[in-house]
């Protein structure tokens, strides 16, 4: 059946390829910015990241004003807000975030306060708060898995409260993303295939859950090729830079999809064990994909059939039978998690992890249950459901 | 299937508005009716006020937590909702209160936004679904909800029968 409505919206550049950095000056200058701050983490500084983008803009007689490397892997208002203060001390007009999921984050609410002015980031909290466009902000990911490169949601803790504050606003999303394999280059082998199959979770999900349409379904394709044909590629091979690019443009093209179509049940499970054991995010993508694609398989195998052709090519998807590839779809996601463990260890099951006990999982399930994702999964789960896929996470 | 074309704006209008009173009273009523439902509003803060309106000024209702679980349904918010469901025309709204879409498939097709807490739209949207599953009949229920948990007939006609006297009451009473 065709998608009686839906919408899709992605104004983000992208800028990618060999040498993207380089670019970085001009499609600045275009914009009219001469004192771009740079948002990054003391880890990202440490390994010597930003000497390639200090270079590049060097060699084109442009400067960055002032760099800000004090961004924890859980940003806070008051991060922010030492942030703002940066940049207005340093006389900025522009931002750059260098990092990951914390770091992007941290920069879109920068851009709140210094382009609306004062202290107060909670005068901003909610959906479609602000009215007009922010301070050019370009974005260079330094990992190939969360994709907030091309979302419009900023999260930022509220540490005095206790509490996460969303911020949804289009004017929240980057003016562009800057994929250069330097940057990703360098990447430990762990946090590669994690950051790798939390971008083949965004896809997955785009592509298999309620909001699912046209133009996020070929995103969603198109990202779920470029990881299936990579990624083991890079971890037998960590400094394969065109493998590295096709990860960094997979990354981006599944945010573009699941930015628009958003996630289900994977994601719920993976939000509420990550809360409750303070795992990686890309690691609770690994041990839950395949139980929670079977637990759907009922509603939508007919969607999960259809992946079978990125992840496994199409001499596979032409000799397997229609009514099993939903299944051979769900086992080659296996083999690729087996691949993965074969490579870096990284755990399939909670039990493998170490740091799960199976008194957690109530609470995990109980978290699941109210997890925003959960709406826009095909299939309702109530809290038996969600502990029987845990049991079977489990192993 | 209901031909939207012919109803025409205002009358598309007028249904949500009154159904907005219905569903706001509904919800109300049905917390004090079913103790799942209690439940789950008992997560809210007393105090919590929840509004589903359609842009740009409504029709809308608006409910306000007590302490013991329970929801009022009140004339207006103090300041702003703590969660606010606003459909982005009257015609969507007019979509899920015709139950021609389901509340998570209207979500899913961008039909509303949802200002707050996400974690608590999801237990609204539970609870507005149980509330459909109960006083609704089965065939129209089923279009409403992702999944229809079938109640034993003696429960649904029983429960169903005090949330539409509650329902009345408070038209009536001008609530």
């Amino acid at each position: 059946m065709s998608k009686p409505y839906y919408e899709f919206f992605c104004p983000v550049k992208i800028i990618a390829g060999h040498a993207a950095l380089e670019h970085m000056p001009l499609e600045l200058d275009i914009l009219g910015a001469k004192r771009p701050m740079v948002i990054t983490d003391k880890g990202v500084r440490g390994v010597g990241l930003l000497a390639h983008i200090e270079a590049a803009f060097a060699a084109a007689g442009a400067q960055i004003a002032t760099v800000f490397d004090d961004v924890p892997p859980d940003s806070s208002l008051q991060t922010v807000r030492a942030a703002a203060q940066a940049y207005r001390a340093a006389g900025c007009d522009a931002l750059i975030a260098v990092g990951g999921g914390s770091v992007i984050d941290t920069s879109k609410a920068v851009n709140i306060l210094v382009s609306e002015g004062g202290d107060d980031l909670l005068v901003y909290s909610g959906a479609h708060v602000l009215k007009r466009p922010l301070k050019p902000l370009f974005v260079v990911p330094t990992t190939s898995g969360t994709g907030s490169e091309t979302t419009a949601v900023a999260v930022i803790s509220d540490l005095e409260k206790g509490v996460k504050m969303p911020f949804m606003s289009y004017f929240l999303m980057p003016n562009a993303a800057v994929l250069d394999p330097r940057m990703t280059l360098t990447l430990p082998a762990h946090i590669t295939a994690m950051t790798g199959m939390d971008a083949l979770t965004h896809a997955v999900e785009a592509y298999t859950c309620l909001a699912h349409n046209p133009v996020s379904d070929a995103y969603a394709q198109g990202a779920i090729t470029k990881i299936s044909a990579n990624l083991l590629k890079v971890l037998d091979n960590p400094t394969d830079a065109d493998g590295r690019l096709e990860l960094a443009q997979a990354s981006t093209m599944a945010g573009a999809a699941f930015s628009n179509a958003m996630v289900g049940l994977v994601h719920a499970l993976g939000h509420s064990l990550g809360a409750v054991c303070h795992l990686p995010h890309g690691l609770c993508m690994n041990l839950f994909m395949p139980y929670a694609l079977e637990y759907n398989k009922d509603t939508n195998g007919d969607r999960i059939a259809e992946l079978l052709l990125p992840l496994a090519g199409a001499d596979v998807y032409a000799t397997t039978p229609a009514a099993q590839r939903a299944d051979r779809a769900i086992a080659e996601i296996r083999r690729l998690r087996d691949e993965i463990h074969a490579r870096c260890k990284l755990p399939r099951t909670l039990q493998e992890t170490g740091k799960v006990s199976r008194d957690q999982l109530e609470q995990v399930a109980r978290l699941t249950l109210d997890d925003g994702a959960i709406i826009m999964n095909p299939k309702e789960a109530d809290y038996g459901q969600v502990m029987a896929i845990l049991e079977k996470a489990w192993g | 299937m209901i031909n939207k074309e012919n109803l025409g704006y205002e009358a598309q209008k007028a249904y949500v508005a009154t159904m907005m009173q219905v569903v706001g009273r509904g919800l109300a009523a049905t917390s004090q009716v079913d103790e799942a439902v209690r439940q789950e509003l008992s997560a809210f803060p007393a105090g919590y006020q929840i509004c589903m309106t359609v842009f740009p000024a409504g029709p809308s209702f608006f409910l306000r937590m007590r302490a013991d679980g329970t929801a009022e349904k009140v004339g207006s918010a103090i300041g702003k909702p703590d969660l606010t469901i606003r459909f982005k025309h009257v015609t969507h709204a007019f979509l899920v209160f015709s139950f021609q879409e389901g509340t998570a498939q209207a979500f899913a097709n961008d039909r509303m936004i949802a200002d707050g807490n996400l974690s608590h739209s999801i237990r609204l949207v539970r609870c507005l679904n149980k509330m459909e599953t109960l006083i609704l009949p089965k065939l129209v229920a089923e279009r409403a909800v992702k999944r229809y948990d079938a109640l034993p007939l003696s429960e649904k006609i029983r429960k169903a029968a005090r949330i539409y006297g509650l329902v009345a009451k408070s038209f009536v009473a001008g609530i």
